[in-house]
């Protein structure tokens, strides 16, 4: 079981950013790695994609089930992804706390057990990447909110869902 | 095994290469073929595409004017330890090339390779770091010049696109003049063939009077596998810079170097090791730059 964490700091509300990170399509666009992305329920997705540290990036399909939403200071999910020797599971919670010159802070935690061939680089390559990946994400969704696209708030916590990890 | 099916295409200019990249989906470039053939054939890499940029001439070579040196990304670590004009202009890389594996890997695979694939362990980037080199990367959209300092983001993670490639490398000679300058690549490894458990390039360029203990002016310290990327030690340089060389600011510099590095464990070096050879080999390789900037006679191939 590998941990994640970190944070970042946005120049708008968290009413504003909560519209943009439950947005399907705006998830689609800028998600890491994300080849294609579909709405299955408003609480689940569908997604196909590539991550990788060098040379080796497989292709992952991913379940994605809301399991948590507090509007808008919370959103929590459970991720699961296959690939051809590879898969990982994974929660994911980042809260929205509004500071007070009216930006927010958004911090991010994932818990995940990653098993394959990912696995056999060792935690440190994998953390190095993640963290990358994630700041990345982080900075595309600001120019997004910066470039004053609408967004449209669609995602919604599956009723009586518990994230859950295997130990 | 064997690699997973891929098809194979041999362009023999730049350009074609380039609108290769820009075309095909899930391309892997092929450069010496040192690393990247041995995870396709464990199956870690399953590329639709190969381009083998083999047959690109002008992506290798040596070239050293007043004020810069260029490295092609084709040019093989073999070329790089027999350059005569690196070993005056630029002796780290030549020191870095003649330590990589064996001679069979170094007949082969390249620098770009190397500045590709962005192992931590890496002699090419750690020497990039250290020189502050640009990298001249290109694609179908033009060219663009990255500093290396930028360039290496994560654990085998760069600024290099999906549909670009590295020409070459350019360092700026003026930090260097060879009659007052002394470069070092020194390697810990378990084993001759071995990936390096440390590595530490260094540089050193003393001031230009007679004095047997000459000032050093300016210092440059890198560690290869002490942290994800490339490791610059700026406090390193700091504590050797404005002074002659001594026990005493080897001493902090080799402090430094520890407080720095961030290794990952590896089952023959745990981390507390590693980092103690970051600092005991940040004070050998800049001892040994030392040595070289302030020796009479230039060095001479082995």
């Amino acid at each position: 079981m590998m941990e994640f964490s970190g944070s970042f700091t946005s120049s708008h509300s968290p009413e504003t950013l909560w519209a943009y990170f439950t947005d399907p399509a705006i998830l689609e666009e800028i998600g890491p790695g994300v080849k294609s992305m579909e709405l299955v329920t408003p609480a689940e997705i569908d997604a196909v994609l590539s991550v990788g540290v060098g040379s080796i990036k497989p292709t992952f399909d991913v379940d994605v089930t809301v399991t948590r939403t507090e509007r808008p200071g919370l959103l929590e999910m459970q991720i699961g992804g296959e690939a051809a020797r590879n898969s990982f599971e994974a929660v994911a919670v980042m809260t929205l706390t509004e500071t007070d010159n009216g930006n927010t802070t958004c911090t991010w935690e994932a818990t995940t057990n990653v098993s394959g061939l990912l696995a056999s680089l060792g935690g440190r390559a994998l953390r190095s990447v993640t963290e990358k990946l994630v700041t990345d994400f982080f900075e595309d969704m600001e120019a997004v909110v910066e470039e004053g696209r609408p967004a449209e708030s669609t995602l919604e916590a599956k009723a009586d869902a518990e994230a859950t990890l295997e130990e | 095994m064997k690699p997973a099916t891929f098809e194979y295409h041999r362009p023999t200019a730049l350009s074609e290469a380039c609108d290769l990249l820009a075309e095909l989906e899930g391309a892997e470039l092929m450069a010496g073929n040192q690393s990247l053939g041995i995870i396709m054939a464990n199956r870690l890499a399953t590329p639709d595409h190969i381009v083998d940029i083999n047959g690109i001439d002008e992506l290798a070579g040596v070239a050293v004017d007043e004020e810069t040196v260029s490295v092609g990304a084709l040019t093989r670590h073999r070329d790089i330890e027999r350059s005569d004009t690196l070993r005056e202009a630029c002796p780290m890389l030549p020191h870095a090339a003649e330590q990589i594996a064996g001679p069979a890997v170094r007949n082969m695979g390249t620098l770009g390779g190397s500045i590709g694939e962005a192992d931590p362990a890496g002699n090419y980037p750690c020497c990039a770091v250290a020189l502050e080199a640009d990298l001249q990367l290109v694609s179908a959209e033009g060219e663009r010049c990255v500093s290396a300092a930028d360039y290496f983001i994560a654990y085998m993670f760069t600024d290099l696109g999906e549909a670009e490639l590295i020409r070459g490398i350019e360092i700026d000679r003026a930090p260097f003049p060879p009659e007052r300058t002394g470069m070092a690549f020194l390697e810990q490894k378990a084993a001759a063939q071995t990936w390096p458990t440390i590595s530490a390039a260094t540089a050193i360029r003393v001031d230009g009077s007679e004095a047997a203990d000459p000032i050093v002016e300016e210092a440059r310290v890198a560690l290869a596998n002490a942290s994800d990327v490339p490791l610059r030690v700026g406090a390193a340089e700091e504590a050797v810079e404005g002074a002659p060389l001594s026990e005493a600011t080897l001493a902090t510099a080799a402090a430094a170097a520890i407080d720095a590095a961030r290794p990952e464990g590896e089952m023959h070096a745990d981390e507390e090791y590693k980092e103690e050879l970051a600092g005991e080999y940040t004070r050998r390789s800049l001892q040994q730059s030392h040595d070289r900037a302030t020796a009479t006679a230039p060095e001479v191939t082995p």
